[in-house]
């Protein structure tokens, strides 16, 4: 992945485990043991995917983020 | 469950009309087409004053969650910006007006997590969660969808004919939810039937829950009586029977109805197509998409509410604290700002989410479950039922409703 690409962080305090994300990008991400988004694999998609399952967060827990970027 | 005998057909049909006395309520006799006019208002302003019936001409009162409030101010937001911020701001926008907290005396969804707020609300929802998430949608197709919906395909295969708003349509969810709480098939429909009734449902319940209170099955209700509650001490409490009614009233309202009307927009959008109709037949990888983009084009809810908790501006208009603000889901998903050919039923579009669903903290608990329905039945519907199409003898299905829209009937023709 490029450094000028997004990787997807979740916020764990405002997901609520919808799963709209893994709708919009299942090779991204995935649920744990609490019905958390998590992502399994950063290059499960092509980033525009991502972004479009970023955007449906319908609780705003997602975020992209570039390479650069403390996390 | 080996047989559907026991399913009550004439009993279906006056349960699962729209234009029913039961569904007439919610303004199920609604035959207007409200889209040109909810476009008209979405361009003159995002905030209208006026709840969404009045605004679309429906004569009399109609009810839905936000309704009626008599002594407050109502406004209706029409822009899909407008609505996902208000879905998006809890704080702003409650979806009750006053602090619901699980405890009351009546069990109903009222106390249910429906109408909670911030972090009580999330602590309900977690409970059940992990059962309504993508990777369950298999259990929920192995363990309550699948048979349903080929015994009910078996019992029409061999007509050449079939009406499948309530025979197919409606039978499915409320079979799905109330089979996977451990009802028996014998009272699907009296639960359907007494979902205005509580006490009646709970009283239905009571035997189930002290039995898998005794002994966990692998079921929903099981699922609520383990459950474990931390409050805000960080102590571990189990659901009580009373919460467990007014969680599990919730799961079948939602669970009975909605799937019933959107499955049924699915199929006639299909079938009012035929090309696209053999497309999704002979590529069933369009049928997931033709899917969405009916929960885009005709939600069967069209509309839910939200309190306004403090005064505010909001998209041009002030709004009071208090007052009740009504988002056209239906109107925002047709945005132009958001979609090209807004009006136009594409399964092919570019991908991107509506409001099908709802949004924000509040997003349809069971939305996987439905797809799971949707996908299932309509998919053995291509695969049993050669060359279906619309009967050209029959009367054409329309698309009727005003908060909760669905078709008016499916006759169809195959073989």
């Amino acid at each position: 992945m490029s450094v000028d690409q997004g990787v997807a962080v979740v916020d764990r305090s405002r997901c609520v485990g919808s799963g709209m994300c893994i709708v919009y990008a299942p090779g991204t991400f995935a649920h744990d043991d609490e019905a958390k988004a998590v992502v399994l694999d950063p290059a499960g998609d092509d980033l525009e995917t991502v972004e479009i399952a970023v955007e449906a967060c319908p609780t705003s827990a997602l975020r992209l983020v570039g390479d650069q970027e403390e996390q | 469950m080996t047989t559907l005998q026991a399913l009550n057909r004439d009993r279906l049909k006056e349960l699962f009309d729209l234009r029913s006395s039961y569904n007439s309520l919610m303004g199920g006799d609604f035959q207007t087409d409200p889209y040109p006019l909810w476009a008209r208002l979405r361009a003159e302003a995002p905030v209208h004053d006026g709840t969404v019936h009045k605004l679309s001409g429906y004569p009399g009162e109609a009810f839905f969650q936000g309704l009626p409030f008599p002594d407050q101010p109502h406004f209706s937001a029409f822009t899909f910006a407008a609505c996902d911020a208000a879905l998006r701001d809890e704080v702003t926008f409650a979806s009750s007006p006053a602090v619901v907290d699980g405890t009351g005396e009546i069990p109903g969804f009222e106390t249910s997590m429906l109408s909670m707020n911030g972090a009580m609300h999330r602590r309900y929802r977690a409970l059940v969660q992990p059962s309504f998430v993508p990777a369950k949608a298999g259990w929920w197709i192995t363990k309550w969808i699948e048979e349903t919906v080929q015994l009910l395909v078996d019992g029409l295969v061999d007509q050449g004919r079939a009406e499948l708003n309530v025979d197919f349509c409606a039978a499915i969810p409320i079979l799905t939810i109330t089979h996977s709480f451990g009802i028996p098939i014998e009272q699907a429909l009296e639960v359907r039937a007494s979902l205005g009734t509580p006490a009646k449902i709970a009283a239905m319940l009571a035997p189930i829950v002290a039995a898998r209170r005794e002994d966990p099955q692998d079921d929903l209700i099981s699922v609520l009586v383990q459950a474990e509650l931390r409050d805000e001490d960080g102590v571990n409490q189990r659901l009580s029977d009373l919460e467990i009614y007014s969680f599990a009233i919730l799961l079948l309202l939602a669970g009975s109805g909605t799937t019933w009307k959107q499955m049924g927009i699915v199929l006639t959008a299909l079938l009012e197509r035929p090309e696209l109709l053999a497309a999704v037949r002979s590529d069933r990888s369009l049928l997931r998409p033709a899917i969405e983009e009916a929960l885009r084009w005709t939600p069967t809810d069209p509309m839910f509410s939200r309190h306004v908790t403090r005064d505010t501006e909001f998209f041009g208009k002030h709004l009071p604290a208090g007052s009740v603000l009504h988002l056209c889901l239906g109107a925002a998903n047709r945005d132009p700002a958001r979609w090209d050919r807004p009006d136009e039923f594409d399964p092919r579009r570019p991908v991107k989410r509506s409001l099908g669903f709802g949004g924000g903290f509040h997003i349809c608990l069971g939305m996987h479950v439905a797809r799971a329905e949707m996908l299932v039945g309509i998919g053995a519907l291509l695969d049993r039922l050669p060359n279906l199409r619309l009967d050209p003898d029959g009367p054409q299905p329309r698309y009727i409703g005003m908060y909760e829209r669905g078709a008016t009937e499916i006759p169809v023709v195959f073989g």
